[in-house]
């Protein structure tokens, strides 16, 4: 579904993203794990749109993706929950979630969607006019992927959902990115805590100082002795 | 540096042909042409080194100039020795700009524009008030009055604007306003007092603007006094120095030249037609071509230095 | 101080002062969205103005019902320019697009008050109509009729922005936008297009301000520069991207004008730009802080 082919990303002068590929089937979920400043989040945002490669190509679906507009990738179908959660804080719940289905295709169904997202996330009912700044970190992660749902997406990308979460709630988190992925949502997502991610996902890369340095079968990487060293030593058991 | 040797020569011969011309023509017209030049001259040079260099864009610079020709028409009149009353002008604009400075300079960006902008008005509508009068020269010194010498001051002032931006330009000091200019807080980083940076371009850049302001006093016969204190000034050495190339040395000569020769050109038929070109040219400048006429000949002699199978330096 | 004085001062700084209101919201609604402050908004107003003027002067329209066309005209001028002028901007850093920004502003307001001058003469105008004269009294204070309606068209505008900034879908994307615009691009919403009509938006406020202005006082070329100060003042004081305050900065703007005008006379000008700079200083985020809608 997502086929990423050497794609180079600079800031500026600074280059962030090396000859990255890597591809995403349909119905898969993948993980992107590395140490801070790898280029995960420059790889996601390069997805969305919000940063221009130069050389290489992205393709989802089959077309080519590299130069399209930023809404124009939503209403493909791509859409993703933002690392720090990138609420509209000034605006209420219901509101951000209305905004989630700006596209074509969100609004088609918007209040059925609604509907669901207060299923999954009974809490944001309660809380639908209430200021989305105001609202607790828990609160604002739901809130986000909700509205990142709204959007009827065939792709989700999640930068660090646990975030900021305490395990407890990292863990619900999890579990409806689990059920998001088994109504037929492909899910790309990043996550610091590497154990987590591989035991939610099917395959995982490592990406290490923008580059991919390793990949492979998520139920493979919890065994692997560098990945265990390097990512999993200081877990308890 | 031979380069240096080069430039030095160059603008020596330019200034002796220049101070030659009063001595070779009776014309006025071409004289005062020259002077309107000068003044320009020293007005966009003296705002480039705050706004080129440091990259402070403000939009209060006519306060300067209206500071230094009220403060040397009144004591040049009221009896003082002209020179005294014109470096007087000049001191005045420095104090009023460390005054104004700290606050000021606080500021970032826009709010450092728009602060500037909102001061110079105030200065403009206090003065209009307070004097609301025609500054008018007393009969005697009328009678006494001589295109000649006025011609030689702005001709020095404007040298020695140049001269000091080029100085800038090649200093220790120069570096450090860049550094301001390209990355505020990457040169603070890397231990540029970059407040202390932009209080001295501040400095420099009222003192000659204030200068350029009693040379003003001097050579009008009779003006309101709030004219110098207009934002027209402003207007006028931004669109000067924009289009010319902001940031550069030759920009504001350049600017000075071709701005100065269509005002007076249009004078008669379309006249404030220079401010419409200008203008046009000036947003064409900021969105194409930031280097402004100075970038475009640049671009030009590599364009034809290349054609020639020279490969051209950068 | 004779109380009906300065409740008449008053009066008349409030009437003036939902016209600053208004030219204001139209610079904070630009700024919220595009980051770009619009230096040419008073030229805008201005141009405005003169739409209004040549209507009715060559067509006889009454000034109210050409505040239809004036605003229409503006909606396009102002789209045109954004396409032009400001889209280019839209992808550089931010301190450079919003320094540009100023220049191209700057640039655009010479331009048109050049224009101006060439196309219509640097005379002031006046509408004068039949009812101009006309107004009512109430406690021995006088309120005219154009002038009161100014106030009361200007309070209907934004309560219109307001209402269209919360209940429309296009209203919600433009506060989106204003809050965090790469999640608002994330939603599918077209920045592009979002600031064109925003920018067009904003031209069409300063026009509707402009048409009152020139029937309820006057119009020249060189009004452009006071005005962009008027509402540079006023939304400074009600903080940049707040559109609700906006409007009460400007009626208090005008109050506070009207009122010194009774101290400290032609001074008045300076009051308010001393109150600008003073906020600049002490508190950049304005009187009413930072805040949407």
């Amino acid at each position: 579904m997502l086929e990423i082919e050497k794609i180079n990303v600079s800031y500026g002068d600074l280059q962030a993203l090396w000859d990255i590929s890597f591809r995403v089937e349909e119905r898969e979920i993948v993980a992107l794990i590395g140490p801070n400043g790898a280029g995960k989040t420059t790889t996601l945002k390069t997805i969305t749109g919000l940063l221009k490669p130069f050389g290489g190509e992205i393709r989802f679906e089959g077309m080519a993706m590299e130069k399209m507009a930023i809404h124009k990738r939503v209403e493909m179908g791509i859409s993703l929950v933002p690392e720090g959660r990138g609420l509209f804080p000034g605006m209420s719940t219901l509101e951000n979630l209305e905004l989630g289905a700006f596209t074509d295709k969100g609004r088609s169904c918007r209040e059925e969607t609604i509907e669901q997202v207060y299923e999954l996330f009974p809490i944001l009912k309660n809380r639908k006019k209430q200021a989305a700044g105001t609202l607790s970190g828990g609160e604002q992660q739901m809130l986000a992927i909700g509205r990142g749902l709204m959007s009827k997406p065939k792709l989700l990308l999640f930068d660090e959902p646990s975030w900021g979460l305490s395990p407890l709630l990292s863990k619900v988190i999890y579990e409806v990115i689990g059920q998001i992925n088994h109504s037929g949502v492909t899910i790309l997502l990043i996550e610091q805590n590497v154990r987590m991610a591989l035991e939610l996902t099917n395959r995982a890369y490592v990406v290490e100082n923008g580059r991919i340095v390793k990949q492979g079968d998520s139920r493979n990487m919890l065994n692997d002795q560098h990945i265990r060293e390097a990512y999993l030593g200081t877990e308890s058991v | 540096m031979s380069s240096h040797r080069k430039t030095l020569f160059l603008s020596l011969g330019i200034t002796i042909l220049l101070a030659l011309v009063p001595l070779v023509t009776k014309r006025n017209d071409l004289i005062n042409l020259m002077i309107l030049i000068f003044l320009y001259i020293c007005l966009a040079q003296s705002w480039n080194i705050l706004a080129g260099y440091t990259g402070q864009v403000s939009l209060g610079h006519a306060a300067f100039f209206g500071l230094g020709a009220i403060t040397t028409r009144f004591l040049w009149v009221g009896g003082t020795p002209f020179f005294l009353a014109f470096l007087t002008g000049g001191v005045v604009a420095v104090v009023f700009a460390l005054i104004i400075g700290h606050p000021a300079l606080r500021l970032k960006g826009i709010y450092f524009a728009i602060g500037t902008l909102g001061l110079g008005q105030i200065l403009k509508i206090t003065v209009g008030n307070v004097l609301p009068t025609v500054a008018d020269l007393p009969g005697d010194y009328i009678a006494t009055y001589n295109l000649i010498p006025r011609y030689y001051l702005f001709l020095i002032l404007a040298v020695i604007t140049v001269a000091v931006v080029y100085w800038i330009s090649h200093s220790k000091l120069g570096l450090g306003m860049v550094a301001v200019r390209e990355d505020e807080e990457a040169a603070k980083a890397s231990g540029v007092n970059t407040f202390r940076q932009k209080i001295i371009a501040l400095f420099i850049s009222s003192f000659f603007a204030g200068l350029a302001g009693g040379a003003f006093a001097f050579y009008h016969v009779s003006y309101y006094h709030d004219l110098p204190f207009s934002p027209i000034w402003t207007f006028d050495a931004l669109l000067i120095t924009f289009v010319g190339g902001v940031g550069t040395i030759v920009g504001p000569i350049i600017g000075s030249f071709f701005y100065a020769i269509f005002k007076e050109f249009f004078a008669r038929t379309f006249p404030e037609l220079h401010v419409f070109i200008f203008g046009i040219l000036f947003i064409l400048v900021v969105l194409l071509l930031p280097g402004g006429l100075v970038e475009m000949a640049g671009r030009i002699r590599r364009l034809v230095t290349s054609k020639k199978g020279v490969v051209p330096t950068v | 101080m004779n109380l009906q004085v300065l409740a008449q001062s008053l009066i008349f700084g409030i009437f003036v002062g939902g016209l600053y209101g208004l030219a204001a919201v139209g610079l904070s609604l630009v700024f919220g969205v595009m980051k770009m402050l619009n230096v040419a908004h008073g030229e805008l107003l201005m141009l405005g103005g003169y739409v209004t003027f040549w209507f009715f002067s060559l067509y006889h329209i009454d000034p109210f019902l050409a505040l239809l066309p004036s605003a229409f005209v503006l909606f396009l001028i102002g789209m045109g320019l954004y396409k032009g002028l400001f889209s280019p901007l839209a992808k550089l850093h931010e301190e450079v697009k919003i320094k540009n920004s100023l220049l191209i502003g700057f640039g655009l307001s010479l331009v048109f008050h050049n224009l101006a001058i060439r196309l219509w003469t640097a005379d002031e105008r006046s509408v004068s109509v039949l009812y101009s004269g006309w107004g009512f009294s109430l406690f021995g204070l006088r309120f005219p009729f154009i002038r009161l309606s100014g106030l009361v068209l200007a309070t209907i505008v934004i309560l219109a922005l307001q209402q269209f900034l919360t209940k429309t879908y296009f209203g919600k994307a433009i506060r989106a936008t204003t809050e965090n615009w790469e999640s608002a691009a994330l939603m599918g919403i077209n920045i592009e297009k979002t600031s064109m009509i925003s920018f067009a938006l904003g031209a069409t406020l300063a026009a509707m301000a402009g048409t009152i202005v020139s029937v309820g006082y006057a119009i020249h070329p060189a009004m452009g520069l006071e005005w962009t100060l008027k509402a540079l003042i006023v939304v400074v004081l009600a903080g940049l991207g707040n559109i609700g305050g906006a409007f009460a900065a400007g009626v208090l703007l005008g109050a506070v004008e009207s009122v010194s005008t009774l101290f400290v006379g032609p001074y008045m000008e300076v009051v308010g730009l001393v109150i600008f700079l003073l906020v600049l200083e002490l508190r950049p985020q304005g009187l009413f802080g930072k805040s949407i809608g």
